[in-house]
């Protein structure tokens, strides 16, 4: 399999006035495509960075990332933003959805953004609610659904271009144990079906759903444990 | 996509209801008060725009030299037109003269007071348009007169009134009507409702006017031809004069020079007078409001936009992580923006049509007709609602659209320093303008209360005045008054003050012993004059029936002349010398400064001398006891005395007062735009209120836990607030101080900018900052904690 993500010497600092905390440390890792890899490690350990540096939201200070063969490092918002709608869904703790827009709504948002034409977009939004199970409450808002709903929906919408990576930021974290493990079978079929998933989380027992668990201790990485 | 961020902004509205209407109803009011004040404005800048040769069309006016001062009169003198058309830059010369009529048609009889006598040029030069008659001939004879269409109804109702004749002046003159003209615009600078032909002036009675040089009065204009450069021309005109009027002028010590103002300047620019008089001051201090009303509205739009960025700040994260542009963003927030100006414009719209004819009542004249009679003004209005929707929808547009995802998204997100720097010193610009303008209110107000109550010098109250117009039943009248019960005084004058009065080329004998010759202002009265209107005599003695030589020999002045002559006391003028229209005699008192003019004007030196013929004005002192049936005596006995003419009075002090009509629809137009201004500043302020309120719920609940009391809470989340609305009165203060020093040097007595009209100006911007936000505090300062705690 080929390297979706190599990564090099990453490193990230946080300056305030009279600090400089380092976040990722000299980090380096592959991740390769159609692999599910998780990221564990203690709070503050730099995993929800290197998660925002992959899914082009942040920037890192040094090092190399390489992602689909090239080097994205220093690229401006614009291109990055370019990148992202066409490659990557994101999945986040809380959700995030937006609370004026319905379920179908939320979903059919990246289609918009990617220009997708509005007929296709509509076979592609009830496709993947469908998928989701979440038809019947397509036209709710968010607010009138519950955690695991809202979860569907996040994963649905993350889902809905194609993307070839999902990133999951602890995403069973505010959900109880029965939807925990219904969000982690989605991104487990969805991994099945060829996308690449990377997912922080605190959760040993939603790490063992994935091939590989990357462990960071002070922004950079201490020991890697092969699943599969 | 659009459809999208439609239904965004819909929905965004509908959620935060409150925001959304203080929102829009603080831009309705704003846009509202703006149109109002851009037809206010658009009006009075159009006086006489509709003469299509307005541009060539001249007034002249003149100054007058005379060896004590300077006249900067109205009018040339009546031979200044029918002479000026020698130069071949001039098309026509046109007198007009505004003047009482009285019309009579059978029985029936009316006092016409915006009765025009004009040159029969008068409807070639100007744009009054005739329904009937030829505009070339209609006022060339004698005795021919133009109705308007209102009048010939009045007078003719549906019958054909031309040919027809009306008597004028009572019974005397028979006039026929030659021609009916349309109702004069509004915005025309000259006033009236029917033209008599001037040459029933100057070839019927005084042939002799239209070469008097020195006779001033009637109001003059000049159609240049096309090409003629206006300023060239004026400068041959102190030639003209030499060449006609030298000779009188050095034997009279007079000195006119001769000047022109553009037609189109004579309303709102002209300080020398006119039919009605604008003020391009009040003109600029509107614009000025206007545009600081529509600042305070969008200030209100950045300022609830911006604080409640918060909230959008997750949505924006999103939008980000899953592909929004920053130029989509920027492009979405505008158009949420807009959307909210267009719902306001929508409103204002139907506003404006609610509001169109209590905004005429309020200005004193029809400035506008109704927005939908003029559809270029609700397309003006659409491109401010688009402009206000883009500016104000701009600054929150970068801000919310720059908030990075990875921030946002974490919820770390907190409003800048920045951003409350920038709310805080616009709060302070809105309160700063809104308390400018308290202070401008307060200042008006004061000055016109000082106009009403300062001592005037003489008695104004319980004084009943009656028009005679020199009838000669007056006299009789007079007599059969001072009969009366409740009838104290009577006195038969030439003018009563306010009225105005005619000036007299007069020589006094002055300090030096040399009888020094000046234009005075001259009232012409009988003995009862002076104790009627309790004017104090400061030396000498008043008119007396005693003194058989007082009716043709006597004068008495004021302190202001006692002054121009040189004297340092009153004492000093007693027995000098006077000449004056004819007559010669001594001075034999001297009265305390009146005033006979508004408080505009200062007192100018006055002459007084008893006349027999001339008296156009009955005063009649009263007892207010059966105020009814007295005037109801008077009445009849007017109607036996004086058949011929109907029965006209007034209150003096009423009518003294109207002098400041204008300054009083100034005053109140001031006062609601004042208190809109602040209206909508509250809005803002109510909506800050409760957001900061709202942010502030955690630390309310864990202070509340710890011991603090209502009164404390309360104090907590005021004080920022009316920090800023009293550093808004160090803006406001000196800005207000210049312009409202500069309004008040109109008036030749004013009032002091004391320290108590900025106290007031305080106390109220602090009051009504402190109870819009007391609402939201309250409410805040008395919930449970364990409530407010519980948010978290």
């Amino acid at each position: 399999m080929n390297s979706m993500i190599k990564i090099k010497d990453l490193e990230k600092y946080y300056r305030t006035e009279e600090v400089q905390t380092v976040a990722l440390n000299k980090l380096t890792f592959d991740v390769k495509e159609g692999e599910f890899v998780a990221i564990m490690g203690p709070s503050g350990c730099g995993k929800s960075t290197l998660l925002n540096i992959i899914g082009l939201l942040d920037d890192p200070d040094g090092g190399s990332f390489i992602f689909n063969g090239i080097e994205v490092a220093g690229f401006n918002e614009r291109k990055r933003a370019d990148l992202r709608k066409h490659n990557i869904g994101f999945v986040f703790q809380s959700f995030n959805l937006i609370d004026e827009l319905t379920v179908y709504e939320n979903v059919e948002l990246p289609l918009i953004y990617t220009g997708v034409k509005p007929a296709d977009r509509k076979k592609r939004v009830e496709e993947v609610l469908e998928k989701m199970q979440i038809m019947h409450r397509r036209n709710h808002f968010p607010q009138q659904l519950s955690g695991g709903q809202q979860q569907r929906v996040a994963v649905a919408r993350a889902v809905v271009n194609n993307p070839k990576l999902i990133l999951a930021d602890e995403p069973t974290g505010n959900l109880d144990s029965s939807n925990g493990n219904d969000v982690m079978q989605l991104l487990t079929e969805l991994n099945d079906q060829g996308t690449t998933v990377i997912m922080v989380t605190h959760s040993e027992h939603d790490a063992k759903y994935s091939h590989r668990i990357i462990r960071m201790l002070d922004g950079h990485k201490v020991t890697e444990d092969i699943l599969v | 996509m659009f459809k999208n961020y439609f239904k965004i902004a819909f929905r965004n509205l509908w959620r935060h209801r409150l925001f959304s209407f203080l929102n829009i109803l603080g831009l309705t009011v704003g846009m509202t008060a703006c149109f109002l004040i851009f037809t206010y404005v658009n009006f009075e800048t159009s006086y006489d725009n509709f003469h299509s040769k307005s541009d060539r069309i001249y007034r002249i006016v003149a100054d007058l030299k005379t060896p004590t001062e300077v006249i900067n009169g109205s009018g040339p003198s009546w031979a200044v037109a029918p002479h000026i058309t020698e130069f071949p830059e001039v098309e026509t010369a046109i007198r007009v003269m505004q003047n009482v009529i009285l019309f009579k048609k059978g029985n029936v009889k009316f006092n016409e007071p915006e009765a025009l006598f004009a040159d029969p040029d008068f409807f070639t030069t100007f744009d009054f348009p005739l329904v009937k008659g030829d505009s070339k001939t209609v006022l060339t004879e004698p005795l021919s007169i133009v109705l308007s269409e209102t009048l010939a109804k009045k007078y003719f109702g549906d019958e054909e009134p031309m040919g027809k004749t009306i008597l004028l002046t009572g019974d005397q003159l028979p006039a026929t009507v030659t021609g009916i003209m349309k109702d004069f615009p509004e915005n025309s600078q000259i006033k009236g409702n029917v033209v008599v032909s001037m040459t029933t002036i100057t070839k019927k009675f005084n042939a002799r006017l239209n070469d008097q040089w020195a006779n001033y009065s009637p109001y003059a204009y000049v159609l240049l031809k096309p090409g003629t450069d206006a300023i060239a021309f004026e400068k041959k005109l102190p030639g003209f004069l030499e060449k006609w009027n030298g000779k009188e002028m050095d034997q009279l010590q007079m000195y006119p020079t001769l000047f022109l103002e553009p037609m189109k300047d004579v309303y709102l620019r002209s300080t020398r007078g006119g039919f009605v008089t604008g003020n391009i001051k009040n003109v600029y201090i509107f614009s000025i409001i206007g545009f600081f009303i529509i600042c305070i509205a969008s200030i209100n739009f950045i300022n609830l936009t911006t604080a409640r960025s918060a909230e959008r700040a997750k949505e924006v994260g999103i939008r980000k992580v899953i592909g929004a542009r920053k130029t989509q963003l920027v492009l979405q927030f505008i158009g949420e923006s807009i959307i909210i100006c267009m719902i306001a414009f929508i409103l204002t719209i139907g506003l404006i049509a609610l509001l169109n004819n209590s905004f005429n009542d309020l200005s004193g004249k029809v400035v506008s007709t109704g927005i939908f009679n003029n559809l270029q003004y609700v397309f003006y209005l659409l491109l401010v609602a688009l402009g206000i929707g883009l500016l104000a929808g701009i600054y929150p547009a970068f801000i919310l659209s720059s908030f990075k995802p990875v921030t946002v998204l974490k919820g770390r997100f907190a409003t800048g320093a920045n951003g409350n720097l920038l709310r805080k010193s616009l709060v302070v610009s809105q309160f700063a303008i809104s308390t400018a303008l308290v202070i401008g209110t307060i200042v008006v107000y004061a000055q016109m209360s000082f106009m009403r109550n300062q001592d005037l010098g003489f008695k104004k109250d319980q004084v009943l005045v009656i028009e005679t117009n020199g009838d000669s039943g007056a006299k009789a009248l007079k007599e059969t008054l001072k009969g009366l019960a409740n009838v104290n005084q009577v006195s038969l004058s030439g003018s009563v003050p306010a009225t105005g009065n005619p000036s007299a080329y007069s020589e006094i004998e002055n300090i030096k012993g040399e009888l020094q010759k000046a234009n005075l202002d001259l009232f012409f009265v009988d003995f009862d004059y002076i104790p009627l209107y309790k004017m104090e005599v400061v030396a000498g003695r008043a008119f007396s029936r005693d003194f058989m030589t007082d009716t043709t020999q006597a004068m008495v002045l004021n302190e202001a002349a006692v002054k121009m002559f040189g004297y340092t006391s009153s004492e000093q003028a007693i027995g000098k010398e006077f000449k004056q229209w004819g007559r010669e005699g001594k001075i034999v008192g001297v009265i305390k400064d009146f005033h006979f003019q508004s408080l505009q004007q200062p007192i100018k030196p006055l002459t007084m001398r008893i006349e027999q013929g001339n008296m156009d004005y009955l005063s009649v002192s009263l007892n207010t006891s059966n105020l009814q049936s007295t005037l109801a005596t008077i009445e009849k006995a007017y109607q036996k005395n004086i058949p011929n003419r109907p029965y006209s009075y007034y209150f003096l002090d009423e009518f003294f007062d109207r002098q400041y009509k204008s300054e009083e629809k100034f005053g109140t137009l001031f006062l609601n735009f004042s208190l809109l201004a602040i209206f909508i500043s509250c809005l803002g302020l109510l909506g800050l209120a409760s957001y900061s309120t709202m942010q502030r719920t955690k630390e309310i609940g864990v202070r509340k836990v710890l011991g603090a009391s209502v009164p404390n809470i309360l104090n907590l989340l005021s004080k920022d607030f009316l920090k800023l609305v009293a550093m808004s009165f160090l803006v406001a203060v000196p800005v207000s101080a210049y312009f409202m020093h500069k309004w008040l040097n109109d008036f030749a007595y004013r009032i002091n900018l004391s320290w108590w009209v900025f106290a007031l100006a305080m106390l109220i911007a602090l009051t009504v900052a402190f109870l819009t936000i007391m609402f939201q505090t309250l409410k805040a300062a008395t919930t449970n904690p364990t409530k407010s705690l519980r948010t978290e």
